[in-house]
């Protein structure tokens, strides 16, 4: 399991609140600690259309990765006529370097089933599925456990809280694929149908599992819900910012090793990547990867971005997995957003053409700069078949990819010049064949 | 030769004449459109690239797409899976390369093909039963059919066809879609292998990352893929 980092004692904790519990499956120790409080609340208190206006009121936007406003999907899910709702809490954490979704899930996965019943009496929905890796085992087991003694003392199940709701919640181990991650493919595997996605319009929350208006969310926005219900949504709009209030679990790595701390949104990235390890001695931040995969490369310049959906968009990165990885200058920027594009092309599940293609050719654009044989007109190709793939993609996949080659050209322009120019790379990572070009000439 | 001088080419103008009165056979397409039955799709053929291989990737696509499930196909995928889904395996089990014989219109058998193992369906009918023959549960049946068989037998895919209703080709796909189902044994090491280097695990980020991050385990050797 990977180490929680020490935050400052100033910073909000909402989604770790319990993640220290001895054992997170005890249900007696976790009412105590205040769990299914807020469920209560929410039935015997609220009714649907109140919590709908206090989580829009708040203006809680979903953490995985978009910043979608969740009562927006609410609204529309509760408003759309059907014979079935669903609820699918998105546990996947599809980036293989990134375990925040797994690290809540195994630490407090009450709050997810709670903040999980919550949506779903919200939305006048019966079933929530909880999504998560086949690998994560520890995580499913202790879901089931928690699933189990919370069904046995009537917080979930049949007649929840003698409302006469019934909710079931279920866990579905899914895997095999990266793009589980993204809602529609997710949606897809739970159906037993080929991972790809749908288009949008119609969304997930008019018509999704099963053609049934279907709720989607990231484990940390569920759990995110009882905290504002017990602490009322003042407490709650004190934390972050005022267009993204809250917190989100970020999982910071550096050449010394990693670690997940709760940060709230809109810190400044220069705070986030302090709370990760030290640097080697001597060495210094090349660039700050932020996104996962498909993230974008950030200079050191832009270290007092805010740690936000919306500036990290501007500065050519993404919220994504909550990844933050800082490279040093060892690290070659053209080497690097050579990988992620080609494991990002890889894991492409080929259903639009600007996936299956347009991103293969970013791959060979970036092969031939790496290895010294660029043609003149490779950054220009660049730059439109990333405006083009943008342009006609038809999920965040394809659209997310072109970011390490995008942010890369702008702003590690001088290191690719000096790649396309002189074959050389300055890292020393890349081997471009300066010397095969040379007994060419 | 006739005796009678002209009679031939009389004959010929008569035909002619007879032909120029009949009805024309030619329609304008897309004002007028010949009745049909709706399903109709025209006639079915394989390409040919320019150096003589078929194009074929036996994607499933058309299959998929065949409104009165007409279509199967057998061959090499572009993992270089080999399948052979049903007919007589003389007609499937064909080289793609020999084309030119391919091409005079006969089946070219494979000396390397060998005809897939028999397999008992019984384990099978017992995991429908469990799931409720219901095609909403088609990635738990095949999970728990590739457990049951240790891989995903053709012949288990089209028992489960038939018994949940679901089209073959919409099943090929979902199997073909997710990396931990497999359609050989695992011992089949060979081709494992090569389905591992055509599609890397999901080990290339944290290698890419590690790479990036000054952990190259062999500095000497430029990272390729």
């Amino acid at each position: 399991m990977v180490d929680l980092l020490k935050t400052p004692a100033a910073w909000p904790t909402i989604l770790l609140e319990r993640a220290s519990a001895p054992d997170p499956t005890d249900l007696d120790a976790a009412t105590r600690a205040g769990a299914f409080d807020a469920l209560r609340r929410v039935i015997r208190n609220f009714g649907a259309t109140a919590t709908i206006a206090m989580i829009s009121g708040v203006g809680l936007r979903g953490r995985g990765g978009a910043g979608f406003p969740a009562a927006a999907k609410w609204r529309l899910a509760g408003s759309t006529d059907a014979a079935r709702r669903y609820v699918v809490v998105n546990g996947y954490g599809a980036d293989p370097a990134t375990a925040t979704d797994r690290f809540l899930l195994e630490r407090d996965p009450y709050a997810v089933i709670e903040g999980a019943a919550i949506v779903a009496f919200a939305i006048g929905a019966s079933e929530a599925i909880i999504a998560v890796r086949a690998d994560a085992i520890a995580a499913i087991r202790g879901l089931e456990a928690a699933i189990g003694a919370a069904e046995e003392a009537g917080f979930i199940g049949f007649d929840v809280l003698g409302s006469g709701h019934d909710m079931t919640v279920t866990v579905r181990p899914v895997q095999g694929a990266y793009m589980l991650g993204e809602e529609t493919v997710l949606l897809k595997a739970l159906e037993g149908k080929r991972g790809q996605p749908e288009q949008r319009p119609p969304y997930p929350a008019e018509r999704g599992l099963f053609d049934m208006p279907t709720v989607v969310h990231n484990v940390q926005t569920v759990a995110t819900l009882p905290w504002i219900v017990r602490h009322g949504a003042e407490a709650f709009a004190a934390t972050g910012t005022p267009d993204s209030p809250g917190t989100i679990l970020v999982q910071v790595r550096t050449p010394r090793g990693d670690g997940i701390a709760e940060v709230p949104l809109g810190t400044p990235l220069r705070n986030v990547v302090a709370l990760g390890r030290k640097l080697p001695a001597g060495r210094t931040i090349k660039a700050i990867l932020v996104g996962g995969p498909s993230g974008g490369l950030l200079p050191p310049d832009l270290l007092d971005t805010p740690y936000d959906f919306e500036p990290l968009r501007a500065a050519g990165a993404h919220i994504g997995s909550g990844s933050v990885v800082v490279a040093d200058d060892r690290a070659c920027t053209v080497d690097l957003a050579r990988l992620l594009t080609r494991f990002c092309a890889n894991e492409a599940c080929g259903k639009t053409i600007p996936c299956r293609i347009g991103t293969r050719r970013l791959v060979e654009i970036a092969d031939r700069v790496a290895d010294g044989r660029p043609r003149p007109t490779d950054p220009q190709l660049l730059e439109d078949l990333s405006a083009d793939i943008v342009a006609s993609g038809l999920c965040d996949h394809e659209r997310l990819t072109t970011l390490p080659l995008a942010s890369g050209m702008r702003y590690f322009r001088s290191e690719l010049d000096e790649h396309i120019l002189r074959s050389a790379c300055p890292a020393g990572v890349c081997h471009p064949i300066a010397v095969a070009a040379g007994a060419i000439r | 030769m006739s005796l009678v001088p002209g009679l031939g080419l009389a004959k010929g103008m008569a035909l002619t004449l007879r032909r120029f009165f009949e009805p024309k056979v030619t329609v304008m397409y897309p004002e007028d459109r010949r009745d049909v039955p709706h399903k109709f799709r025209g006639r079915l053929q394989l390409l040919y690239d320019e150096w003589g291989t078929l194009k074929c990737e036996t994607c499933f696509q058309c299959a998929q797409a065949c409104p009165i499930e007409c279509i199967d196909m057998g061959g090499i995928d572009t993992r270089g899976r080999y399948h052979v889904h049903w007919g007589a395996p003389e007609t499937y089990g064909e080289r793609r390369e020999e084309s030119a014989l391919r091409r005079s219109g006969r089946p070219v058998p494979d000396p390397a093909y060998r005809p897939f193992a028999a397999v008992d369906l019984g384990a099978l009918d017992g995991i429908l039963d469990e799931y409720d023959h219901d095609p909403a549960h088609m990635l738990a049946i095949l999970e728990a059919t590739q457990a049951a068989y240790g891989y995903l037998p053709v012949a288990a895919l089209k028992r489960i066809s038939q018994l949940t209703g679901a089209w073959y080709a919409m099943i090929y796909g979902t199997a073909t879609y997710y990396s931990h189902l497999r359609f050989e044994p695992a011992e089949a090491s060979a081709q494992a292998a090569a389905v591992a280097a055509h599609r890397p695990p999901e080990g290339a980020y944290l290698a890419a990352l590690d790479a990036a991050l000054g952990k190259r385990r062999n500095p000497g050797k430029p990272a390729r893929a």
